[in-house]
């Protein structure tokens, strides 16, 4: 998987997760993938279908996803109910609307679906013939994985 | 004993979500996502706006307009939304009402939608995340 891929996917997450959590987020060392991975807890899941085809996950823990919730509701949040997942949902789409439109900027074609959220323990992601790169990103509320798997269609 | 809270001063502004009569001025919320609905609430009633309604798809956008008529002032319009998107809505709302007043919710990365929307008949924009000061001057430009 080529790396231009993942980088507005980073860039983007970076900056939203700064300016929406208004805290000091890091960026942790890629990895990459090629077998099943596991899954935290909770996972927004946006595919991607075009020149290129994938998907993008954002992974977390039901505790971070808990703690990031609550900063962007300005409330502590007691659970994971319907508000708590409408937060974590519109966060992966304001990402990778910001990082389609870089991605696009660079000539690449291609349409996405709304976030689908994933919850549950013990949960793994495999990828069929492509390899995922992954990025963690660490917040103040807990770490994020950027979970990337796009290819060039053949 | 009238206190200062009775007589506001005649130079203090009043808030942004007064009419000139000093009633409310009243929104539909048309988003699917319910945290975005309840961050425009927050913003909006803060500032003296009223929420009249709130609608999760296009559709039901629509009809609560229709319903409302003409007791909203101002439509938030999300774009991509099920059963029907916000550019659709937004086309039927012109169509029953040339004087509709809609400002169109985007992330983004959609502006050849923004476009669009402008172009139909909306009279202004907000990408997310949403800004509470970006919010209210866009709103309060497009009821003036």
């Amino acid at each position: 998987m080529r790396v231009e891929y993942i980088n507005p996917f980073v860039e983007t997450a970076y900056s939203v997760l700064a300016e929406v959590l208004k805290g000091d987020v890091r960026r942790g060392d890629l990895y990459l993938k090629s077998t099943s991975t596991p899954v935290m807890g909770v996972a927004a899941l946006v595919g991607l279908a075009g020149d290129v085809e994938g998907r993008v996950l954002f992974d977390m823990s039901l505790e971070t996803a808990m703690k990031i919730a609550s900063t962007m509701n300005n409330e502590e949040l007691k659970e994971f109910d319907d508000l708590a997942k409408a937060t974590i949902t519109e966060l992966a789409n304001i990402i990778t609307a910001q990082a389609v439109t870089k991605l696009q900027d660079l000539g690449f074609r291609f349409d996405v679906t709304p976030p689908a959220l994933f919850t549950g323990e013990k949960m793994e992601i495999s990828n069929h013939d492509v390899e995922a790169l992954i990025v963690p990103m660490i917040t103040e509320q807990g770490k994020i994985e950027v979970n990337v798997a796009i290819r060039e269609k053949a | 004993m009238k206190t200062k809270q009775d007589f506001p001063s005649i130079n203090e502004r009043p808030p942004e979500g007064l009419k000139g009569d000093g009633s409310n001025i009243r929104v539909l919320v048309v988003d699917d996502s319910m945290f975005v609905a309840k961050q425009l609430g927050q913003i909006l009633t803060s500032e003296g706006y009223e929420i009249i309604a709130t609608a999760a798809d296009g559709a039901e956008g629509v009809e609560k307009y229709k319903e409302l008529s003409p007791n909203v002032d101002i439509v938030t319009m999300d774009i991509t939304m099920p059963k029907l998107d916000g550019i659709s809505a937004l086309e039927q709302i012109m169509a029953f009402d040339k004087n509709a007043r809609v400002v169109m919710v985007s992330a983004l990365g959609k502006e050849d939608l923004v476009k669009k929307s402008l172009l139909l008949g909306a009279k202004n924009y907000i990408v997310k995340p949403l800004d509470r000061k970006k919010v209210l001057e866009r709103i309060l430009s497009a009821i003036k």
